[in-house]
């Protein structure tokens, strides 16, 4: 069952579903569907969104990725944070008609997840959360972002090529301007992701979290590959003339990537991953014997519920 | 008291005629000046564009009316009435409230939904309104046409859509290109519709124009009037890297940009966009070129094509248009009925209380011995009668004012029992 405070999140979905509808009813029936009406909304939304956070984080004392459920909201409000403020500050109102619409759907697929007794693996230092975890969230949350624009790039371009003009014609900015976003965007999640990656590894080598085969960790695995593709496309576009649709292409490639990494380490069981909190597994994890101090982990962080003595807690919500 | 359009348009009339009716800036102040003067009282508004030219007015008389008007046009140009009289249109009241929301909103307009007549009308009133050749009436009414035709561009989509071949091209331009100012717009042949895509991108910031044109002298003409490099035609193929906008018509019969030249091209420049606008017929450029990744290519076609869809949209639009202004003009006929009611029913008021006080006076000698308490009960008593009268005739006149249709009513109340215009006037 839902506890009072995630009826906020509910909330915040509710802001996000009219936004929604607003956004894309106002290309086709701008008189109808007004925009300003549709601004409010996203920022209701978005102040909802912040405050459910807020409240999740005092509650726990920990940045809210405790739970699969939590790192899930917590990374959706990171995008619409970075969405709203290009859409304001480069004055591209078309990026919201294609990011909320996924938005809305990934925070109802988020609420599945609140029954969901997945919980971080170990306790996380706090040091640790922020060199690792805070710059591998917003690398992703920048990765997405540079995904949407990727899809209007593409969408843009496809109609310029094939001379159909539809609605979105005008509403969409120029192939330049999303060129360069997209550049911007992948530009500022790939040292983040980076510097996540570089932390997360001297964590998993000095702290022995993941084992001795830290490197076979199937998120250090993906997160590595995110890496890589990244940096491929960064050296083809500074190098090679790759350009626009290319880039485009490999932008949503990555992204693809960069939700699998998110999600599938679960269903792979990676130590690093979020764990069912079954007796069995704490008393697995309890043979161990690490002492919590020295318990890090790679890349998702875990939070702590003041009763946990283990190095993995066992919250459910 | 009516309200008066009278002119002609792109419609009604060729540009010959057009132009010797035309006022320019400088005689409309003297036109104005010159109506007023010779119809006494009376309100105007000359409206004089290259497509049409108008003269709206109003005067408390009926001083007004097509033939006058006339006259005032064949005067003031001194020109004889028989060679443009059957070219103007003339409407009054309603029509012509109609007319000028039409032409202010820009539904009348050569291409509908161009917004340049809104501006002109305006600067049409403001002078007229400077000049004080404008009352209450036409104040009303013209600062109603502006606010209807903002309305209806902003409530419909009656100017949205480029519609002419070279802003078609720009607009192509400004969807594929974030910044113009470092873009160069290399121009192949030096046609009209070339140069005037140009201006466009200059008005965008273009800064760099790069020219070629089998005549040199040509070529160099139009690059100096852009600051731009005029180049040897034979060694176009070099330059093409360096373009990111390339306009071509030349009249040549085959094409002048291969599919060999654009894949170089785009090599060269590391996958930055290109937009290649083929305004020539034959074609210049291969068509194959469009499938190069991040090149795009547009020939007279797309562009017309692109042009009439935004025609047919606005046209579209016209029913929305008209629903709108057909709902403000019944509103300003509202006000200006109630405008009118109001001294005509008074006026009404007077002519029986005339004949009222008229009877009573030719009554009164013939009372000699009256006391004057039996007197005043006598003159109350006829006071009453007429008042008792018109009390439903004027609460009428009134009501129907409101719904349009009053001023008529009360016309032919006054028409019944002989009131003229003319005796309340003098008053």
């Amino acid at each position: 069952m839902l506890d009072p405070v995630q009826y906020i999140f509910i909330a915040t979905i509710v802001f996000y579903l009219l936004d929604s509808i607003w956004e894309i009813g106002s290309i086709f029936n701008p008189q109808k569907f007004h925009k300003v009406l549709a601004n409010y909304f996203i920022i209701i939304g978005l102040c909802l969104h912040s405050a459910f956070l807020i409240i999740v984080s005092i509650q726990s004392g920990n940045l809210p990725i405790s739970t699969l459920f939590e790192s899930a909201t917590f990374y959706l409000f990171l995008i619409v944070l970075i969405s709203v403020a290009i859409k304001f500050t480069y004055r591209i109102p078309s990026i919201t008609p294609f990011l909320m619409p996924i938005i809305t759907g990934f925070s109802i697929a988020a609420i599945a997840l609140v029954g969901n007794s997945l919980t971080l693996t170990y306790e996380l230092k706090r040091f640790w959360q922020f060199a690792h975890i805070i710059p591998i969230f917003l690398g992703y949350s920048a990765f997405t972002v540079s995904f949407i624009l990727s899809i209007m790039y593409l969408t843009q371009e496809r109609q310029l090529k094939k001379k159909a003009f539809g609605p979105l014609f005008d509403s969409l900015p120029s192939l330049g301007t999303l060129d360069a976003l997209m550049w911007k965007t992948i530009t500022l999640g790939f040292p983040l992701l980076t510097i996540g990656l570089a932390s997360g590894t001297i964590w998993a080598k000095t702290s022995n979290i993941l084992g001795d085969l830290w490197y076979l960790d199937s998120k250090v695995l993906l997160g590595t590959l995110t890496w890589l593709i990244y940096a491929a496309l960064l050296h083809l576009r500074l190098g090679a003339s790759f350009h626009g649709t290319k880039v485009a292409f490999v932008t949503v490639i990555g992204f693809v990537i960069v939700v699998f990494t998110f999600i599938g380490p679960f269903f792979m069981g990676s130590k690093h991953a979020y764990v069912e909190s079954s007796p069995m597994l704490k008393k697995e994890m309890q043979l161990e014997e690490i002492p919590i101090e020295d318990i890090p982990v790679e890349e998702e962080p875990l939070k702590e519920e003041p009763e946990k003595d283990v190095g993995f807690s066992n919250i459910t919500l | 008291m009516n309200l008066h359009a009278i002119g002609l348009n792109h419609k009604s009339a060729p540009v010959e005629i057009r132009e010797k009716l035309a006022f320019s800036a400088s005689s409309i102040p003297i036109a104005l000046s010159s109506f007023t003067q010779s119809f006494s009282s009376s309100e105007t508004v000359i409206l004089s564009t290259c497509n049409r030219v108008e003269i709206y007015g109003t005067s408390p008389d009926d001083c007004l009316n097509k033939e006058s008007l006339l006259d005032f046009f064949s005067a003031f140009h001194g020109l004889p009435k028989e060679k443009f009289s059957e070219h103007m249109y003339h409407y009054q009241n309603l029509d012509a409230v109609k007319h000028l929301f039409f032409v202010t909103s820009s539904l009348d307009s050569l291409v509908v939904g161009e917004s340049q007549i809104l501006s002109q009308v305006k600067e049409a009133y403001m002078t007229a309104a400077s000049q004080e050749a404008t009352g209450s009436i036409l104040n009303q009414l013209f600062q109603r046409a502006l606010s209807v035709a903002k309305d209806i561009h902003t409530k419909t989509n009656i100017s949205k859509g480029k519609v002419s071949i070279s802003s078609v091209a720009v607009e192509f331009a400004v969807k594929i290109f974030k910044d113009f100012s470092d873009k160069t717009v290399f121009i192949i042949g030096a046609g009209e519709m070339c140069e005037l895509v140009l201006k466009h991108l200059v008005e965008q910031g273009t800064k760099t124009a790069i020219v070629a044109n089998r005549n040199y002298d040509k070529a160099q003409a139009l690059a100096d009037e852009y600051q731009g490099k005029a180049i040897n035609y034979d060694s176009l193929e070099d330059y093409l890297p360096q373009a990111d906008i390339i306009i071509s018509s030349t009249s040549a019969p085959h094409y002048v940009i291969h599919t060999e030249h654009i894949k170089n091209a785009i090599k060269m420049r590391r996958g930055n966009p290109m937009l290649l606008i083929d305004i020539a017929v034959p074609r210049d450029i291969n068509p194959e070129i469009a499938r190069i990744d991040n090149v795009y290519l547009y020939n007279i076609d797309d562009l017309q094509t692109v042009v009439n869809q935004n025609i047919d949209e606005r046209e579209k639009e016209f029913t929305q248009c008209q629903i709108i202004i057909d709902k403000e003009v019944e509103k300003f006929m509202a006000w200006f009925e109630e405008l009118k009611i109001g001294p005509a029913i008074a006026q009404l008021r007077n002519h029986f209380h005339k004949i009222g006080e008229d009877e009573l006076e030719r009554l009164r000698p013939k009372l000699e011995n009256i006391a004057h308490e039996e007197w005043e009960h006598i003159v109350y008593s006829v006071q009453r009668t007429i008042n008792k009268i018109l009390h439903k005739p004027a609460k009428v006149g009134k009501e129907k004012a409101k719904n349009g249709g009053g001023y008529k009513y009360v016309e032919t109340i006054k028409n019944l029992f002989g009131i003229h215009h003319h005796d309340e006037n003098k008053r």
